[in-house]
Protein backbone atom coordinates (compact mmCIF):
# COMPACT_ATOMS: atom_id res chain seq x y z
CA UNK A 1 0.00 0.00 0.00
CA UNK A 2 2.79 2.47 0.91
CA UNK A 3 4.05 1.68 -2.60
CA UNK A 4 1.16 3.51 -4.29
CA UNK A 5 1.67 6.29 -1.87
CA UNK A 6 5.44 6.95 -2.92
CA UNK A 7 4.58 6.67 -6.71
CA UNK A 8 1.55 9.03 -6.63
CA UNK A 9 4.40 11.73 -4.71
CA UNK A 10 6.63 10.83 -7.20
CA UNK A 11 4.20 11.62 -9.84
CA UNK A 12 3.02 14.75 -8.28
CA UNK A 13 6.85 16.05 -7.71
CA UNK A 14 7.43 15.27 -11.87
CA UNK A 15 4.13 16.75 -12.44
CA UNK A 16 5.40 19.93 -10.68
CA UNK A 17 8.77 20.64 -12.05
CA UNK A 18 6.93 20.13 -15.40
CA UNK A 19 4.17 22.94 -14.93
CA UNK A 20 5.73 25.09 -12.00
CA UNK A 21 8.03 28.37 -13.74
CA UNK A 22 8.84 29.46 -10.58
CA UNK A 23 12.41 28.72 -9.32
CA UNK A 24 11.57 27.90 -5.38
CA UNK A 25 8.23 26.01 -6.95
CA UNK A 26 10.77 23.92 -8.86
CA UNK A 27 12.75 23.12 -5.39
CA UNK A 28 9.69 22.19 -3.67
CA UNK A 29 8.56 19.89 -6.35
CA UNK A 30 12.00 18.16 -6.48
CA UNK A 31 12.05 17.55 -2.56
CA UNK A 32 8.63 16.03 -2.80
CA UNK A 33 10.12 14.19 -6.03
CA UNK A 34 12.99 12.61 -3.72
CA UNK A 35 10.65 12.57 -0.61
CA UNK A 36 8.34 9.78 -2.66
CA UNK A 37 11.36 8.11 -3.48
CA UNK A 38 12.78 8.02 0.20
CA UNK A 39 9.05 6.34 1.17
CA UNK A 40 9.27 4.00 -1.92
CA UNK A 41 13.05 2.66 -0.57
CA UNK A 42 11.59 2.10 2.71
CA UNK A 43 8.90 0.47 1.48
CA UNK A 44 10.31 -2.31 -0.16
CA UNK A 45 12.36 -3.44 2.59
CA UNK A 46 8.95 -3.31 4.91
CA UNK A 47 7.88 -6.87 6.30
CA UNK A 48 4.23 -6.84 7.72
CA UNK A 49 4.71 -7.64 11.57
CA UNK A 50 8.38 -7.70 11.22
CA UNK A 51 10.61 -6.19 13.65
CA UNK A 52 12.92 -3.46 13.80
CA UNK A 53 15.97 -5.26 12.70
CA UNK A 54 18.49 -5.00 15.85
CA UNK A 55 19.75 -7.85 17.98
CA UNK A 56 18.78 -7.48 21.43
CA UNK A 57 18.56 -10.04 24.58
CA UNK A 58 14.94 -10.38 24.45
CA UNK A 59 15.27 -11.54 20.88
CA UNK A 60 14.60 -15.45 21.09
CA UNK A 61 15.76 -16.71 17.38
CA UNK A 62 13.40 -20.02 17.59
CA UNK A 63 10.37 -18.24 18.00
CA UNK A 64 9.78 -16.82 14.44
CA UNK A 65 10.39 -13.64 14.27
CA UNK A 66 10.98 -11.76 10.93
CA UNK A 67 13.12 -8.87 11.03
CA UNK A 68 12.20 -5.70 8.12
CA UNK A 69 14.65 -5.65 5.48
CA UNK A 70 17.43 -3.15 7.46
CA UNK A 71 19.46 -2.61 3.77
CA UNK A 72 16.85 -0.30 2.56
CA UNK A 73 16.62 1.88 5.43
CA UNK A 74 20.60 2.47 5.08
CA UNK A 75 20.18 3.30 1.25
CA UNK A 76 17.41 6.01 2.34
CA UNK A 77 19.67 7.64 5.16
CA UNK A 78 22.16 8.33 2.38
CA UNK A 79 19.78 9.55 -0.50
CA UNK A 80 18.24 11.83 2.69
CA UNK A 81 21.57 13.45 3.23
CA UNK A 82 22.18 13.75 -0.52
CA UNK A 83 18.78 15.49 -1.35
CA UNK A 84 19.58 17.68 1.29
CA UNK A 85 22.72 18.95 0.03
CA UNK A 86 21.11 19.04 -3.14
CA UNK A 87 18.38 20.87 -1.96
CA UNK A 88 20.75 23.75 0.08
CA UNK A 89 22.69 24.48 -3.52
CA UNK A 90 19.53 24.70 -5.57
CA UNK A 91 18.69 27.26 -2.47
CA UNK A 92 21.77 28.84 -2.82
CA UNK A 93 21.64 29.30 -6.96
CA UNK A 94 18.10 30.51 -6.37
CA UNK A 95 19.68 33.65 -4.34
CA UNK A 96 22.29 33.88 -7.13
CA UNK A 97 19.29 33.75 -10.05
CA UNK A 98 17.70 36.57 -7.81
CA UNK A 99 20.43 38.52 -7.72
CA UNK A 100 20.84 38.93 -11.00
CA UNK A 101 17.59 38.79 -12.18
CA UNK A 102 14.98 40.16 -9.72
CA UNK A 103 12.66 38.07 -9.51
CA UNK A 104 12.27 34.20 -9.29
CA UNK A 105 9.20 33.84 -12.12
CA UNK A 106 11.89 32.00 -15.06
CA UNK A 107 9.58 33.72 -17.82
CA UNK A 108 10.27 37.20 -16.73
CA UNK A 109 13.82 36.58 -16.80
CA UNK A 110 13.94 37.31 -20.66
CA UNK A 111 16.18 34.56 -21.07
CA UNK A 112 15.19 31.17 -23.32
CA UNK B 1 49.24 0.88 -2.23
CA UNK B 2 45.32 0.07 -2.67
CA UNK B 3 43.26 1.77 -5.54
CA UNK B 4 41.44 3.18 -2.24
CA UNK B 5 43.96 5.89 -2.13
CA UNK B 6 42.28 7.38 -5.50
CA UNK B 7 39.03 8.31 -3.72
CA UNK B 8 40.06 8.68 0.07
CA UNK B 9 43.16 11.04 -0.88
CA UNK B 10 41.52 13.64 -2.79
CA UNK B 11 38.69 13.58 -0.10
CA UNK B 12 40.90 14.14 2.90
CA UNK B 13 42.61 16.89 0.62
CA UNK B 14 39.62 18.42 -0.06
CA UNK B 15 39.12 18.93 3.65
CA UNK B 16 43.03 19.91 4.59
CA UNK B 17 42.84 22.53 2.11
CA UNK B 18 39.39 24.59 3.41
CA UNK B 19 41.89 25.30 6.45
CA UNK B 20 45.11 26.44 4.30
CA UNK B 21 42.98 28.25 1.74
CA UNK B 22 46.24 29.93 0.48
CA UNK B 23 47.97 26.74 -0.17
CA UNK B 24 44.70 24.95 -1.75
CA UNK B 25 46.02 25.61 -5.57
CA UNK B 26 49.15 23.77 -4.95
CA UNK B 27 47.52 21.02 -3.17
CA UNK B 28 45.09 20.43 -5.86
CA UNK B 29 47.83 19.98 -8.19
CA UNK B 30 50.08 17.73 -6.24
CA UNK B 31 47.19 15.18 -5.86
CA UNK B 32 46.07 15.62 -9.28
CA UNK B 33 49.51 14.54 -10.37
CA UNK B 34 49.98 12.12 -7.87
CA UNK B 35 46.82 10.74 -8.71
CA UNK B 36 48.55 10.41 -12.34
CA UNK B 37 52.19 8.53 -11.11
CA UNK B 38 50.24 6.27 -8.27
CA UNK B 39 48.15 4.51 -11.09
CA UNK B 40 51.70 2.91 -12.28
CA UNK B 41 52.29 1.15 -8.83
CA UNK B 42 48.75 0.02 -7.90
CA UNK B 43 48.32 -3.85 -8.46
CA UNK B 44 44.95 -4.92 -10.40
CA UNK B 45 42.65 -6.42 -7.89
CA UNK B 46 39.15 -6.27 -6.01
CA UNK B 47 39.03 -4.22 -2.90
CA UNK B 48 36.77 -5.47 -0.48
CA UNK B 49 35.53 -2.19 1.91
CA UNK B 50 34.87 -2.96 5.15
CA UNK B 51 35.64 -6.24 5.97
CA UNK B 52 32.45 -7.83 4.52
CA UNK B 53 32.78 -10.32 1.39
CA UNK B 54 31.43 -9.04 -2.12
CA UNK B 55 27.71 -9.34 -2.63
CA UNK B 56 26.98 -8.12 0.73
CA UNK B 57 29.47 -5.47 1.15
CA UNK B 58 30.52 -2.86 -1.32
CA UNK B 59 33.98 -3.81 -3.55
CA UNK B 60 36.09 -1.56 -5.78
CA UNK B 61 36.96 -3.18 -8.94
CA UNK B 62 40.28 -2.38 -10.29
CA UNK B 63 41.13 -4.18 -13.26
CA UNK B 64 42.55 -3.60 -16.74
CA UNK B 65 38.66 -1.25 -17.97
CA UNK B 66 38.76 0.64 -14.96
CA UNK B 67 42.99 1.45 -15.30
CA UNK B 68 42.48 2.83 -18.71
CA UNK B 69 39.92 4.92 -17.36
CA UNK B 70 41.67 6.66 -14.15
CA UNK B 71 44.49 7.10 -16.20
CA UNK B 72 42.62 9.33 -18.83
CA UNK B 73 40.36 10.76 -16.49
CA UNK B 74 43.39 11.44 -14.12
CA UNK B 75 45.83 12.80 -16.90
CA UNK B 76 43.03 14.98 -18.13
CA UNK B 77 42.01 16.21 -15.10
CA UNK B 78 45.82 17.14 -14.19
CA UNK B 79 46.31 18.94 -17.62
CA UNK B 80 42.70 21.02 -16.67
CA UNK B 81 43.45 21.94 -13.62
CA UNK B 82 47.60 22.94 -14.55
CA UNK B 83 45.75 25.27 -17.04
CA UNK B 84 43.60 26.29 -14.69
CA UNK B 85 44.70 26.55 -10.68
CA UNK B 86 46.11 30.04 -10.56
CA UNK B 87 43.24 31.76 -11.95
CA UNK B 88 40.65 29.86 -10.13
CA UNK B 89 41.32 29.56 -7.06
CA UNK B 90 38.31 29.04 -4.92
CA UNK B 91 37.29 26.01 -6.90
CA UNK B 92 40.30 23.99 -5.40
CA UNK B 93 38.28 22.47 -2.82
CA UNK B 94 35.12 21.72 -5.32
CA UNK B 95 38.03 20.38 -7.81
CA UNK B 96 39.40 17.99 -5.32
CA UNK B 97 35.91 16.46 -4.34
CA UNK B 98 35.38 16.16 -7.96
CA UNK B 99 38.55 14.49 -8.55
CA UNK B 100 37.17 11.85 -5.93
CA UNK B 101 33.79 11.44 -7.09
CA UNK B 102 35.42 10.34 -10.55
CA UNK B 103 37.72 8.08 -9.33
CA UNK B 104 35.11 6.85 -7.17
CA UNK B 105 32.41 6.41 -10.68
CA UNK B 106 35.24 4.23 -12.58
CA UNK B 107 36.10 2.21 -9.56
CA UNK B 108 32.94 1.13 -7.79
CA UNK B 109 31.48 -2.29 -8.57
CA UNK B 110 28.52 -1.60 -6.48
CA UNK B 111 24.95 0.44 -7.76
CA UNK B 112 24.43 1.73 -5.06
CA UNK B 113 27.72 2.94 -4.55
CA UNK B 114 27.66 4.53 -8.14
CA UNK B 115 24.90 6.17 -7.23
CA UNK B 116 26.59 8.31 -4.47
CA UNK B 117 29.42 8.90 -6.77
CA UNK B 118 26.83 10.12 -9.45
CA UNK B 119 25.60 12.53 -6.29
CA UNK B 120 29.49 13.64 -5.14
CA UNK B 121 30.80 14.57 -9.00
CA UNK B 122 26.79 15.80 -10.11
CA UNK B 123 27.44 18.18 -7.14
CA UNK B 124 30.86 19.22 -7.64
CA UNK B 125 29.83 19.68 -11.39
CA UNK B 126 27.34 22.19 -10.21
CA UNK B 127 29.62 23.62 -7.82
CA UNK B 128 32.15 24.21 -10.99
CA UNK B 129 29.58 25.42 -13.83
CA UNK B 130 28.16 28.15 -11.15
CA UNK B 131 31.92 29.72 -12.19
CA UNK B 132 30.08 30.72 -15.85
CA UNK B 133 28.28 32.97 -14.04
CA UNK B 134 24.91 31.53 -15.35
CA UNK B 135 23.03 30.75 -12.50
CA UNK B 136 20.02 29.96 -14.35
CA UNK B 137 21.49 27.45 -16.50
CA UNK B 138 22.89 25.79 -13.30
CA UNK B 139 20.23 25.64 -12.19
CA UNK B 140 18.53 23.76 -14.95
CA UNK B 141 21.29 21.47 -14.78
CA UNK B 142 20.58 20.90 -10.80
CA UNK B 143 17.51 19.59 -11.49
CA UNK B 144 18.05 17.61 -14.53
CA UNK B 145 20.63 15.96 -12.48
CA UNK B 146 18.74 15.50 -9.33
CA UNK B 147 15.92 13.95 -11.15
CA UNK B 148 18.02 11.65 -13.41
CA UNK B 149 19.33 10.60 -10.23
CA UNK B 150 16.68 10.02 -8.18
CA UNK B 151 15.15 7.62 -11.47
CA UNK B 152 18.21 5.90 -11.27
CA UNK B 153 17.60 5.35 -7.82
CA UNK B 154 13.88 3.94 -8.17
CA UNK B 155 14.96 1.78 -10.57
CA UNK B 156 17.74 0.26 -8.50
CA UNK B 157 15.53 -0.10 -5.92
CA UNK B 158 12.90 -2.25 -7.58
CA UNK B 159 16.14 -4.25 -9.35
CA UNK B 160 17.23 -4.69 -5.29
CA UNK B 161 13.65 -5.99 -4.57
CA UNK B 162 13.62 -8.57 -7.38
CA UNK B 163 16.88 -10.13 -7.23
CA UNK B 164 17.98 -9.19 -3.69
CA UNK B 165 21.60 -7.22 -4.20
CA UNK B 166 23.25 -4.40 -5.43
CA UNK B 167 26.84 -5.46 -6.37
CA UNK B 168 26.94 -5.30 -9.91
CA UNK B 169 28.31 -8.63 -11.22
CA UNK B 170 26.12 -10.76 -8.92
CA UNK B 171 23.38 -8.60 -10.17
CA UNK B 172 24.49 -9.64 -13.66
CA UNK B 173 24.88 -13.08 -12.26
CA UNK B 174 21.46 -13.49 -10.45
CA UNK B 175 19.80 -11.79 -13.70
CA UNK B 176 21.22 -14.51 -15.51
CA UNK B 177 20.55 -17.30 -13.36
CA UNK B 178 17.18 -16.52 -12.63
CA UNK B 179 16.29 -16.40 -16.04
CA UNK B 180 13.71 -13.72 -15.88
CA UNK B 181 11.74 -12.71 -18.75
CA UNK B 182 13.33 -9.88 -20.44
CA UNK B 183 10.41 -7.91 -19.92
CA UNK B 184 10.20 -7.50 -16.53
CA UNK B 185 13.12 -5.57 -15.99
CA UNK B 186 13.08 -4.18 -19.01
CA UNK B 187 11.37 -0.88 -16.80
CA UNK B 188 14.28 -0.82 -13.67
CA UNK B 189 16.75 -1.09 -16.65
CA UNK B 190 14.94 2.03 -18.61
CA UNK B 191 14.81 4.40 -15.33
CA UNK B 192 18.23 3.51 -14.31
CA UNK B 193 19.51 4.66 -18.01
CA UNK B 194 17.40 7.75 -18.12
CA UNK B 195 19.16 8.22 -14.98
CA UNK B 196 22.62 7.93 -16.71
CA UNK B 197 21.85 9.63 -19.84
CA UNK B 198 21.48 12.84 -18.42
CA UNK B 199 24.75 12.48 -17.33
CA UNK B 200 25.84 11.13 -20.66
CA UNK B 201 23.90 13.95 -22.58
CA UNK B 202 21.83 11.79 -24.42
CA UNK B 203 19.02 12.68 -26.84
CA UNK B 204 15.73 13.76 -24.52
CA UNK B 205 17.52 14.27 -21.53
CA UNK B 206 19.84 16.68 -22.37
CA UNK B 207 18.53 20.27 -22.46
CA UNK B 208 20.95 21.04 -19.61
CA UNK B 209 24.05 20.82 -21.97
CA UNK B 210 23.31 24.34 -23.77
CA UNK B 211 22.84 26.33 -20.89
CA UNK B 212 26.05 24.62 -20.07
CA UNK B 213 28.81 24.50 -22.83
CA UNK B 214 27.45 27.52 -24.43
CA UNK B 215 28.46 29.80 -21.38
CA UNK B 216 31.48 27.93 -20.39
CA UNK B 217 35.11 29.66 -19.50
CA UNK B 218 38.06 27.77 -20.00
CA UNK B 219 37.91 25.43 -17.34
CA UNK B 220 33.85 24.04 -17.43
CA UNK B 221 34.25 23.72 -20.91
CA UNK B 222 37.12 20.95 -20.97
CA UNK B 223 36.01 19.51 -17.54
CA UNK B 224 32.30 18.98 -18.56
CA UNK B 225 32.51 17.75 -22.36
CA UNK B 226 36.08 16.05 -21.76
CA UNK B 227 36.93 15.00 -18.45
CA UNK B 228 33.04 14.00 -16.85
CA UNK B 229 31.71 12.68 -20.53
CA UNK B 230 35.02 10.39 -20.57
CA UNK B 231 34.14 9.12 -17.13
CA UNK B 232 30.62 9.14 -17.78
CA UNK B 233 31.20 6.73 -21.18
CA UNK B 234 33.31 4.13 -18.99
CA UNK B 235 30.67 4.18 -16.45
CA UNK B 236 27.63 3.36 -18.96
CA UNK B 237 29.95 1.12 -21.13
CA UNK B 238 31.01 -1.16 -17.89
CA UNK B 239 27.05 -1.05 -17.34
CA UNK B 240 25.78 -1.57 -21.02
CA UNK B 241 27.99 -4.37 -21.59
CA UNK B 242 28.63 -6.13 -18.30
CA UNK B 243 24.96 -5.54 -15.91
CA UNK B 244 22.13 -4.66 -17.72
CA UNK B 245 20.73 -7.25 -20.74
CA UNK B 246 18.64 -5.14 -23.21
CA UNK B 247 15.95 -7.60 -25.06
CA UNK B 248 15.83 -6.94 -28.16
CA UNK B 249 12.89 -4.75 -28.52
CA UNK B 250 14.41 -2.45 -25.96
CA UNK B 251 17.56 -2.91 -27.64
CA UNK B 252 16.29 -1.83 -30.68
CA UNK B 253 14.15 1.62 -28.85
CA UNK B 254 17.01 2.57 -27.73
CA UNK B 255 19.44 1.72 -30.95
CA UNK B 256 16.52 4.35 -32.71
CA UNK B 257 16.62 6.97 -29.87
CA UNK B 258 20.27 7.00 -30.11
CA UNK B 259 20.85 7.39 -33.62
CA UNK B 260 18.62 10.42 -33.89
CA UNK B 261 20.42 11.92 -31.06
CA UNK B 262 23.38 11.59 -33.52
CA UNK B 263 21.65 12.77 -36.64
CA UNK B 264 20.22 15.91 -34.21
CA UNK B 265 23.32 16.92 -32.15
CA UNK B 266 25.02 17.23 -35.88
CA UNK B 267 22.42 18.95 -37.88
CA UNK B 268 22.31 21.43 -34.83
CA UNK B 269 26.24 21.49 -35.02
CA UNK B 270 25.70 22.33 -38.64
CA UNK B 271 23.43 25.09 -38.24
CA UNK B 272 25.42 27.09 -35.59
CA UNK B 273 27.26 29.90 -35.78
CA UNK B 274 28.81 29.82 -32.16
CA UNK B 275 32.12 28.00 -31.97
CA UNK B 276 30.96 27.00 -28.62
CA UNK B 277 27.99 25.79 -30.13
CA UNK B 278 29.38 23.85 -32.63
CA UNK B 279 31.57 21.71 -30.49
CA UNK B 280 28.80 21.22 -27.84
CA UNK B 281 26.32 19.80 -30.25
CA UNK B 282 29.03 18.01 -31.55
CA UNK B 283 29.95 16.70 -28.23
CA UNK B 284 26.07 15.24 -28.11
CA UNK B 285 26.28 13.53 -31.18
CA UNK B 286 29.78 11.74 -30.20
CA UNK B 287 28.19 10.78 -27.02
CA UNK B 288 25.22 9.31 -28.45
CA UNK B 289 27.78 7.36 -30.40
CA UNK B 290 29.90 6.25 -27.64
CA UNK B 291 26.74 4.48 -26.02
CA UNK B 292 25.52 3.23 -29.06
CA UNK B 293 28.84 1.32 -29.57
CA UNK B 294 28.56 0.00 -26.11
CA UNK B 295 25.11 -1.26 -26.89
CA UNK B 296 26.41 -3.29 -30.04
CA UNK B 297 28.69 -4.90 -27.20
CA UNK B 298 32.38 -3.29 -28.81
CA UNK B 299 34.16 -2.86 -25.71
CA UNK B 300 37.28 -2.26 -27.01
CA UNK B 301 36.41 0.31 -29.82
CA UNK B 302 34.18 1.85 -27.76
CA UNK B 303 37.05 2.38 -24.59
CA UNK B 304 39.02 4.04 -27.40
CA UNK B 305 36.52 6.13 -28.74
CA UNK B 306 35.82 7.58 -25.49
CA UNK B 307 39.31 8.58 -25.39
CA UNK B 308 39.63 9.64 -28.42
CA UNK B 309 36.64 12.04 -27.83
CA UNK B 310 38.09 13.09 -24.16
CA UNK B 311 41.26 14.49 -25.79
CA UNK B 312 40.01 16.01 -28.69
CA UNK B 313 37.16 17.58 -27.03
CA UNK B 314 39.72 18.64 -24.62
CA UNK B 315 41.91 20.36 -27.33
CA UNK B 316 38.51 22.17 -29.40
CA UNK B 317 37.03 23.37 -25.56
CA UNK B 318 40.47 24.74 -24.44
CA UNK B 319 41.67 26.33 -27.53
CA UNK B 320 38.02 28.15 -28.21
CA UNK B 321 37.20 28.84 -24.72
CA UNK B 322 40.19 30.81 -23.91
CA UNK B 323 39.80 32.88 -27.10
CA UNK B 324 36.32 33.58 -26.17
CA UNK B 325 36.93 34.55 -22.76
CA UNK B 326 39.57 36.97 -24.08
CA UNK B 327 37.29 38.27 -26.56
CA UNK B 328 34.24 38.49 -25.15
CA UNK B 329 32.34 36.48 -27.90
CA UNK B 330 32.31 33.22 -29.93
CA UNK B 331 30.64 34.15 -33.07
CA UNK B 332 32.21 32.01 -35.31
CA UNK B 333 32.55 36.05 -37.31
CA UNK B 334 34.71 37.42 -34.81
CA UNK B 335 37.20 35.02 -33.92
CA UNK B 336 37.84 34.98 -37.57
CA UNK B 337 41.97 34.85 -38.27
CA UNK B 338 42.13 33.42 -34.83
CA UNK B 339 45.08 30.90 -35.94
CA UNK B 340 46.54 33.67 -38.28
CA UNK B 341 49.02 34.61 -35.65
CA UNK B 342 48.60 31.41 -33.87
CA UNK B 343 49.81 28.51 -35.93
CA UNK B 344 50.87 26.18 -32.81
CA UNK B 345 47.91 26.10 -31.19
CA UNK B 346 45.65 26.51 -34.44
CA UNK B 347 47.75 22.95 -35.58
CA UNK B 348 46.76 21.52 -32.87
CA UNK B 349 42.70 22.48 -33.21
CA UNK B 350 42.94 21.63 -36.60
CA UNK B 351 44.38 18.47 -35.58
CA UNK B 352 41.90 17.15 -32.72
CA UNK B 353 38.49 18.70 -35.17
CA UNK B 354 40.31 16.25 -38.48
CA UNK B 355 40.30 13.23 -36.12
CA UNK B 356 36.90 14.15 -35.13
CA UNK B 357 35.66 13.89 -38.48
CA UNK B 358 37.68 10.46 -38.89
CA UNK B 359 40.54 11.60 -41.28
CA UNK B 360 43.30 9.05 -41.71
CA UNK B 361 46.47 9.74 -39.75
CA UNK B 362 44.89 10.48 -36.80
CA UNK B 363 43.42 8.79 -33.90
CA UNK B 364 39.59 8.78 -34.39
CA UNK B 365 39.76 7.69 -37.74
CA UNK B 366 41.20 3.89 -36.59
CA UNK B 367 38.19 3.97 -33.71
CA UNK B 368 36.08 4.82 -35.88
CA UNK B 369 37.20 2.49 -39.39
CA UNK B 370 37.25 -0.63 -36.83
CA UNK B 371 33.87 -0.10 -35.60
CA UNK B 372 32.57 0.30 -38.99
CA UNK B 373 34.66 -3.17 -39.82
CA UNK B 374 33.15 -4.57 -36.80
CA UNK B 375 29.66 -3.34 -37.86
CA UNK B 376 29.70 -4.58 -41.21
CA UNK B 377 31.31 -7.70 -40.28
CA UNK B 378 27.96 -8.71 -38.35
CA UNK B 379 25.93 -7.73 -41.50
CA UNK B 380 24.59 -4.54 -39.99
CA UNK B 381 24.36 -2.18 -42.69
CA UNK B 382 21.71 0.52 -41.17
CA UNK B 383 23.98 1.86 -38.21
CA UNK B 384 27.11 2.21 -40.39
CA UNK B 385 25.51 4.34 -43.06
CA UNK B 386 24.10 6.39 -40.41
CA UNK B 387 27.72 6.87 -38.73
CA UNK B 388 28.89 7.40 -42.30
CA UNK B 389 26.30 10.78 -43.39
CA UNK B 390 27.25 11.86 -39.99
CA UNK B 391 30.75 12.05 -40.25
CA UNK B 392 30.46 13.37 -44.11
CA UNK B 393 28.00 16.61 -42.19
CA UNK B 394 30.54 16.78 -39.42
CA UNK B 395 33.42 17.41 -42.00
CA UNK B 396 31.77 20.28 -43.64
CA UNK B 397 30.80 21.77 -40.56
CA UNK B 398 33.94 20.90 -39.18
CA UNK B 399 36.23 21.96 -42.23
CA UNK B 400 34.11 25.34 -42.82
CA UNK B 401 34.79 26.65 -39.52
CA UNK B 402 38.59 25.60 -39.92
CA UNK B 403 39.17 27.55 -42.91
CA UNK B 404 37.48 30.47 -41.08
CA UNK B 405 39.65 30.60 -38.41
CA UNK B 406 42.90 30.23 -40.43
CA UNK B 407 41.62 32.70 -43.08
CA UNK B 408 42.07 36.62 -43.10
CA UNK B 409 43.74 39.28 -44.01
CA UNK B 410 43.66 42.08 -41.34
CA UNK B 411 41.70 43.41 -38.39
CA UNK B 412 42.43 40.03 -36.57
CA UNK B 413 41.49 39.17 -33.38
CA UNK B 414 44.39 39.66 -30.77
CA UNK B 415 44.50 36.63 -28.48
CA UNK B 416 47.65 35.44 -26.45
CA UNK B 417 48.04 32.32 -26.24
CA UNK B 418 49.90 31.25 -22.60
CA UNK B 419 53.12 29.25 -22.64
CA UNK B 420 51.03 26.17 -20.67
CA UNK B 421 48.37 25.59 -23.15
CA UNK B 422 49.96 25.69 -26.00
CA UNK B 423 52.57 23.01 -24.19
CA UNK B 424 49.60 20.88 -22.84
CA UNK B 425 47.35 21.00 -26.51
CA UNK B 426 50.25 20.38 -28.82
CA UNK B 427 51.30 17.19 -26.88
CA UNK B 428 47.27 16.17 -26.84
CA UNK B 429 47.77 16.70 -30.57
CA UNK B 430 50.46 14.85 -31.10
CA UNK B 431 49.65 11.84 -29.24
CA UNK B 432 46.50 11.62 -31.11
CA UNK B 433 48.76 11.81 -34.26
CA UNK B 434 51.04 8.97 -32.75
CA UNK B 435 48.71 6.82 -31.89
CA UNK B 436 46.72 7.56 -35.42
CA UNK B 437 50.07 5.91 -37.41
CA UNK B 438 51.16 3.53 -34.58
CA UNK B 439 48.42 1.19 -34.17
CA UNK B 440 49.44 -2.05 -32.52
CA UNK B 441 49.10 -1.39 -29.08
CA UNK B 442 45.59 0.12 -29.21
CA UNK B 443 45.19 -3.14 -31.49
CA UNK B 444 46.15 -5.10 -29.21
CA UNK B 445 44.73 -3.39 -26.11
CA UNK B 446 40.85 -3.26 -28.03
CA UNK B 447 40.72 -7.01 -28.14
CA UNK B 448 41.80 -7.64 -24.99
CA UNK B 449 39.22 -5.33 -23.64
CA UNK B 450 36.54 -7.16 -25.88
CA UNK B 451 37.72 -10.65 -23.90
CA UNK B 452 36.39 -8.40 -20.91
CA UNK B 453 34.01 -10.82 -18.53
CA UNK B 454 32.56 -8.93 -15.88
CA UNK B 455 32.23 -11.48 -13.29
CA UNK B 456 32.92 -11.43 -9.65
CA UNK B 457 36.91 -10.21 -9.65
CA UNK B 458 36.47 -8.39 -12.99
CA UNK B 459 39.05 -8.66 -15.80
CA UNK B 460 42.09 -8.85 -14.00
Amino acid sequence: MLQYVAIVLIMLGLYGLLTQRNIIKIIVSLNILEIGVNLFIVSVGFVDGGLAPIFTSTYNSSVDFSFVDPLPQALVLTAIVIGVGTTALGLALAKNIYQKYGTFEIDEMGEE
Amino acid sequence: MSAILLIVVPLLAAFISILFKKASPYILLIVSFASVIVLGYIELEVITIGGFASPYGINLVFDQYSLIGLYIVNTLFFLVVAINCVKFKEMSTILLIALAGLNGLLLTGDLFNLFVFIEISGIAAYLITATNKNPLATFNYLVAGTVGSSLYLVGLIILYAMFGTLNMADMANEIAVSGVDASLVAFPFLLMFIGLGVEAKLLPFNSWVKGILASSNKLTGPIIASVYAATIGFVVGRLLTSVFVFSDTLGLVITIILLASIIAGEAMAFSSNKVREILLFSSIAQAGLVVLVFLQGFIGWGVFLVVANAAGKFILFTVTNHASDELGTDEVNDLKGLFVNNKIVGLAFTVASLSAIGLPVFLGFVVKMNILGDLFAEGNLFIPAVILITSVVEGIYFVRLLIKLWYKEHDLPVVQYDFIIKYVVVILAILIMVFGVYTAPIETEANDLDLISFVEGGNL
